[in-house]
């Protein structure tokens, strides 16, 4: 299991309107699921949690070569959101054998949170 | 290119909202600093700004692993081998390798990382870009 809370405004400040950092940290079908709604900054503050929450989950953090944008939060028709994976997490989650990832996310007042679940074949370094 | 040195401790500095006197070069950035992963972000990209070398938050693993495996950098455990150990003390010199091999968690080795482990390896990455 996973936990992450971040600050809108912090979201905010970091990546400011660069788009090069915006996608140097969220994929552009986040970027584009967020952009112009109302409270943006607390929408991908609640995306950058979850990623945080999922590296979390896996035990890993920013340790290894992992990519922010190999975890992508994407959200199905009903709004629920659901976790894809790319690059070097996709590997480590094959290597390990992640059998179900679930993720939820909240956000309110500038801040978001997110809790990211996990299950494996294997044991793994979860913490 | 502005001096790298003065460079990371003022992106560092700004990032965290420190005094400049609370960051020295073995400051660890996550455990002393308190650093977080949106803090490392916004680390590298005002390092990026002020001195043009570009480094992804990925790359921290890349420059720690030196390109060693990973089921040769830890073992099935996720634990530092000796190999790993080795590696670590090249990236991170005043890492012990006796002191991590058997016991470090890999997730747990950007804990070690400092301020001075950032410099190196803003100077190494910008010696590569310059050939």
């Amino acid at each position: 299991m996973g936990v992450d809370v971040v600050r809108a405004d912090r979201v905010q400040d970091v990546i400011a309107d660069d788009e090069q950092r915006r996608r140097a940290v969220f994929t552009a079908r986040e970027l584009e699921h967020c952009r112009g709604r109302r409270r943006e900054y607390e929408h991908l503050a609640a995306r950058f949690a979850a990623k945080e929450a999922v590296l979390k989950a896996f035990g890993t953090g920013v340790s290894r070569r992992m990519r922010f944008t190999d975890v992508e939060v994407v959200n199905e028709r009903s709004g629920r959101p659901r976790i894809e994976l790319g690059g070097a997490v996709a590997e480590f989650a094959e290597g390990h054998g992640l059998q179900q990832l679930d993720v939820s996310l909240t956000h309110t007042d500038g801040l978001a949170v997110a809790m990211a679940i996990t299950t494996w074949e294997r044991p793994c370094a979860s913490t | 290119m502005a001096d790298v040195d003065s460079a990371v401790k003022e992106a560092v500095v700004e990032a965290l909202a420190l005094d400049e006197d609370e960051v020295t070069p073995e400051s660890t950035l996550m455990d002393d600093l308190g650093a977080e992963s949106i803090d490392l972000l916004d680390i590298l990209f005002r390092i990026e700004k002020s001195t043009g070398v570009k480094i992804e938050a990925s790359d921290l693993g890349d420059y720690i692993q030196g390109g060693i495996p990973d089921d040769e950098f830890s073992d099935e455990n996720e634990v530092i081998t000796a190999k790993g150990a080795e590696q670590l003390a090249k990236a991170m010199p005043q890492v012990d390798p006796a002191e991590v091999e058997g016991t470090l968690k890999a997730e747990e080795v950007i804990t070690l990382f400092t301020v001075q482990n950032l410099v190196d390896m803003v100077k190494t990455r910008a010696a590569a870009a310059t050939g």
